[in-house]
Formats: structure tokens, C-alpha cells, sequence
């Protein structure tokens, strides 16, 4: 178990490319020249009372076709305040009606990878964290991250949605998703980033013998001519290096018995966010399983976004 | 498409009757890349029913032998990967999946939500049925794999895979010991009450748009209640459960079946559907650890 002194004591190797700002711009550049052509399918089937569900789609980096469930409230016409939830490694993206009942429509984006988003990309599970990390312009999670990006896009592209009002949440991958989007996307008010993933891979790689960052060691141990340069890529898609670049009210949460993404990294993730933050440990939790972190995510967002509870 | 009769026994004979005349044809192939210091890893190829061709994970200490082995028995999710487990030091560990699962779906590729529903109206289309026969086929591939020479089995799972694992201990005695959290509910009444969370909320859905059909799907999942099957569990079972749950294992629906079952630790959280998280993980692993005879 991590104490609290071993959180504060720890430090990383990662630093920030000179080159983190412009290679990020350029992504950014590059996606703006992409048509969104954002689409929604009402989905009657899963649709409710208090939800109205919809199947969307927009386009994202190498014009790719991203799917989300997009769910709306049923009562008022809006402007609705909107979450943002981005996915961890390997769940499926969560249909989250909950939120429509409280007046707030919710988008759940299934980045490139993640059926049914894989039919042109596909490393798999294990597989994604390493595929083309010779290279920060191969990478998968340029076009990840792109996705998540987009989903903001996505978001002020939709008449109903209020875009002063947009938030972001995940847990594990989308716990980093949520950091890195957060710093990429000014439009994003607040988030809740819980149990973050993708953070100091270096180090997380060495402090866990578990996936996905064994994906990691198990690279440098088949490519060890190519380790340092992996670890290079990886810079410029660290946590910890956007975390100072975001300006938003951001929230960390941690579980101490953490056995997959190591309390020490999230933590160096959470010292560094550049807007007001709060911390959240969990003693005796692990992995995603806090009991209580749900109901305090729900809670905190709701707060922030002024919506009617359920 | 498999013919499957509504009754549990005539389900199961002929699930049984289906899978004896499949050869389940083992490929194992070395994973290079994933193979660790401490254990290799193979990637696992074995067919099912319905012509359908299923992939596990499969790793085998370095050394030693023979083993025991841990088969985990996959949840309601499109991925089902390597998973880290400290015991793959000392025990064969084999991750399999079902059909329509990443790496099992040439034929069909599930979609969750979806896989719950496609097709329940009736018990000769709804596709779940054959996730039965993938767990039992996954430990006949285990049995007949001649890489690693087995000792014991524990079969370990959540959700789905909790059901899926206690309905195979029930068809397979040489299973040891089973470690099942959160039993997804399906097949029992409290699956079907209105306003619970998905998965099980999908079979909410379901009846909300086609409420004239809700005989035909009860019928459809009969066969599947883990109530009818829990008496013939042998093995001892430690199930756990979340005092919160209304979206996979209902609290009153996990007593029910925890009596059922003849030899079963059963253990509440004050959790939801992530059931007993690291409490119940601590509790796990030294369970399993103790029933595959690991301690030495």
C-alpha cells in the first residue's frame, strides 16, 4: 500500500519536450482542417422517460469514424450543460442516462480501438498502449487523443448543448484522457479524473508488474535498441506534461492499493495541475473499485455544473 | 445456430451432446513478446459449437510442473485480456473467451450492450446461449491441451463471467474450487425488474419496447438461472456481492444463491456492482492460493 509520504516523496524522469506546445498546435491545426460531420441516430430502444439516447458519430484524425452514445435529457429543450466521459483501456464506453435525469446530456465517446470505432484501427488489447510508439506521429494515441478532442467538438457542434457549460470525466485511461483533454480544450470547465492512467511511464512501467504498462516493459524487453526512443514518444503523451496546462477546476482521485495505475504517478499528475485542484484517496481501495467514488464524482460535477438532482 | 429446448436439463444435454461431436482442434502458439522471465505466454485456438473458433490467453511457469491451473472465465465485455495475476508464477493460468469476444469473432462480433438481448425472444436465436457451451469447451480445452500437465482447476470470474463459471462447475467435477464475484443475475426473475442499471438494465429495455414478449424471454433465459444449476456445484465457491448492486448480482438475488450452493464462503460489501473490490481481492487471492495448494 502507498502511504501519503510516499506519494509526496516520489518524483519522475519525465520532463517536457521543447517541442510538446507546437507538436500539440499541429494536431490541433490538423484536426480543425477535418469536417466534423458529426451525425446522431435516435436510438428508441435505450431511450427513457428522463433520456433521450442517440448513436453518434463524427469524424476525427485521418478522418476516422468515431462512435459515442450521446444521451440527452427528455424534459426541456435546452441548452443543456454536457459531461464529456472518455473511456478506460479496455471497457466499453459506459451509456450513461443517469445524467439526462438530472437535466445534463452526457457524451460517452468509444475512441479508435474500441468497437464499434475499430474498423480501421484495431491494435487490440493487449496492444494499443505500444502500437507505432517509435515514433510521437505513429503513435496510437495521437489519434486517441484526437478522438477525445473531437468529442469536445462534437459537443459544440449540437444546438441543444449550452457551451459555456461542457465538463469531463473517466476512470483509468479516461481518468488521463480526462487530464490530457482537459489541457488540450480551454472549453472544458471542470473535470474528474479517477485512478489516472498515463501518467510517468517510465516509472509506472517498473513499479507494476501488471497491464496495460507491462505492454510497456514487455517492448523494451523484446526491443531493447528502441526502449529510449519509446520513452521519448511517450513524453509527448504523458500527464503529467499537460497537467500544468490546465487552467480548469480539475479533480484527482487516488486509491492507495492502486495495482494497476501506481498512486505515486497520479499524484505527480495532481502536484502539477496549473488550476484549482482537490485530491481524493481512497486507503483501501484499489483499481477503479472505490465504493464510494461514483456517487462523489456524480456529486462533485453536479455541484459544479448547477444541475437539478435526480 | 445451435437448437436449444427451454428446459435446463434438455439445455445442457444437448449443449453437451454438441460439444462432444466438436474436435476443439488446439492450437497453441508462443507469444514471444508477452512471455515473461517467469512464465511463457501462448495465445490458445480451439473451436466450439456452431463452427465458432474461441481464443484464450494461456502462460506456463518456466519451470516445474505439473501445475495448477486458473481459468478465468470471461465477463460481459468485448475484451478480455492477459490480466496480470501473481499466481501465474506458480500455476498454468488460461484466460478464455467466449464467442463474439475480440479474438473469437469471425463468425460474430458481439456488441456490448447487445449481446444480452440479440435475439432472446426465442431460445433457438439468442446468441448468449453459446457463451454456455465456450465455458464448458474452455475447460475441455484445458483438459486435452498436452503443453502443461494440470494438477487442480479453479475457475475464477465476475458478472457474467461469475454465472458462466458456476454454471461449467456444475457440468465439470474435476473443477476444484470456483471464485465467482457478483453473479450477473440472468435467467432469474430479479434480472428482469424494471429500473436496474445496465448490463441487466438492458433486459429492461428490452420489455419496455416489447412488453408483449416478456413469456417468450423468460423462457429464453430459464435454462441460464444460476439457481437451477447452483445444487450441483461441487467445488467450493467464494462469492462475493455488493450490498448496492441494481445493475448485476441484486443482494437478495446473491443470498438466494448462495444458499443454493452447497459449499459456499459468501462474503457482502458495502459496495456496488464492484462487489468487495481490494477487500474482496485481498480475500480472493489467498483463497485461491490455499485451494490450488500454493502456499508451499
Amino acid at each position: 500500500m502507498a502511504t501519503q509520504a510516499d506519494l509526496v516523496s516520489f518524483t519522475t524522469r519525465v520532463s517536457c519536450p521543447d517541442e510538446f506546445d507546437s507538436f500539440w498546435d499541429n494536431v490541433l491545426a490538423e484536426l480543425a482542417t477535418i469536417p466534423l460531420d458529426a451525425r446522431i441516430g435516435h436510438d428508441p430502444f435505450r431511450s427513457t422517460d428522463s433520456a433521450k439516447v442517440y448513436q453518434a458519430t463524427y469524424r476525427s484524425l485521418d478522418e476516422l469514424e468515431i462512435f459515442a452514445w450521446y444521451s440527452v435529457p427528455a424534459v426541456g429543450d435546452g441548452p443543456f450543460p454536457a459531461v464529456l466521459i472518455l473511456p478506460g483501456y479496455k471497457s466499453e464506453p459506459a451509456l450513461r442516462r443517469d445524467w439526462a435525469a438530472k437535466g445534463v446530456a452526457s457524451l460517452a465517446v468509444a475512441v479508435r480501438g474500441k468497437l464499434p470505432s475499430s474498423s480501421t484501427f484495431n491494435p487490440g488489447y493487449p496492444g494499443l498502449l505500444t502500437h507505432g510508439v517509435e515514433d510521437r506521429d505513429t503513435y496510437g494515441y495521437k489519434g486517441v487523443i484526437s478522438d477525445c478532442v473531437r468529442g469536445v467538438d462534437f459537443l459544440l457542434s449540437r444546438p441543444e448543448i449550452d457551451p459555456a457549460r461542457i465538463y469531463c470525466c473517466g476512470s483509468s485511461q479516461g481518468g488521463g484522457l480526462t487530464l490530457i483533454t482537459s489541457a488540450l480544450r480551454p472549453e472544458i470547465k471542470a473535470g474528474v479524473s479517477g485512478y489516472p492512467f498515463l501518467c510517468c511511464f517510465p516509472e509506472s512501467m517498473r513499479m507494476l508488474r501488471s497491464y496495460p504498462y507491462d505492454e510497456l516493459s514487455c517492448y523494451a524487453r523484446a526491443y531493447p535498441d528502441r526502449a529510449e526512443q519509446m520513452l521519448e514518444t511517450l513524453r509527448y503523451f504523458d500527464a503529467v506534461n499537460f497537467a500544468p496546462r490546465i487552467k480548469c477546476p480539475m479533480v484527482v482521485g487516488i486509491a492507495m492499493e492502486d495495482e494497476v495505475c501506481p498512486p505515486e504517478t497520479s499524484y505527480a499528475a495532481y502536484r502539477l495541475l496549473g488550476g484549482q485542484r482537490e485530491l481524493w484517496l481512497f486507503p483501501n481501495s484499489g483499481h477503479g473499485n472505490a465504493h464510494e467514488y461514483p456517487a462523489r464524482e456524480a456529486s462533485w460535477l453536479q455541484q459544479r455544473i448547477g444541475a437539478t438532482p435526480a | 445456430m445451435t437448437s436449444t429446448p427451454s428446459s435446463p436439463a434438455a439445455f445442457w444435454e444437448q449443449t453437451e451432446a454438441q460439444l462432444a461431436e466438436t474436435d476443439p482442434n488446439i492450437a497453441l502458439e508462443h507469444d514471444a513478446f508477452y512471455s515473461q522471465p517467469e512464465w511463457d505466454v501462448y495465445r490458445m485456438r480451439y473451436d466450439t459449437t456452431d463452427g465458432h473458433r474461441l481464443f484464450a490467453w494461456f502462460s506456463v511457469p518456466k519451470s516445474g510442473g505439473p501445475f495448477p491451473a486458473l481459468v478465468r472465465i470471461p465477463d460481459y465485455a468485448s475484451v478480455h485480456d492477459i490480466i496480470y495475476t501473481p499466481l501465474r508464477h506458480r500455476a498454468v493460468v488460461m484466460n478464455a473467451t467466449h464467442r463474439g469476444q475480440r479474438n473469437s469473432d469471425a463468425l460474430m462480433q458481439a456488441t456490448y450492450p447487445g449481446l444480452l438481448t440479440e435475439g432472446i425472444d426465442h431460445p433457438h436465436t439468442y446468441a448468449l446461449l453459446g457463451a454456455y457451451a465456450d465455458a464448458l469447451r474452455a475447460l475441455d480445452a484445458l483438459a486435452t491441451q498436452n503443453l502443461a500437465q494440470i494438477s487442480t482447476v479453479a475457475l475464477t470470474g465476475a458478472g457474467l463471467g461469475a454465472a458462466l463459471a458456476l454454471a461449467a462447475a456444475a457440468r465439470r467435477p474435476n473443477v476444484a474450487a470456483v471464485a465467482a464475484d457478483t453473479p450477473m443475475a440472468l435467467g432469474h426473475p430479479a434480472a428482469l425488474q424494471p429500473g436496474l442499471g445496465y448490463p441487466l438494465g438492458e433486459l429492461g429495455d428490452y420489455l419496455r419496447a416489447y412488453p408483449e414478449r416478456r413469456e417468450a424471454v423468460t423462457e429464453t433465459l430459464s435454462p441460464l438461472n444460476p439457481l437451477r444449476t447452483a445444487p450441483s456445484v461441487s467445488a467450493p465457491v467464494l462469492m462475493s456481492a455488493g450490498r448496492f448492486d441494481r445493475s448485476l448480482c441484486p443482494l437478495p438475488f446473491a443470498e438466494e444463491l448462495a444458499v443454493a450452493l452447497p459449499n459456499c464462503d459468501f462474503r457482502v460489501y458495502d459496495g456496488a456492482a464492484e462487489g468487495g473490490g481490494h477487500e474482496h481481492a485481498v480475500v480472493r487471492g489467498a483463497w485461491l492460493t490455499e485451494k490450488l495448494d500454493l502456499n508451499a
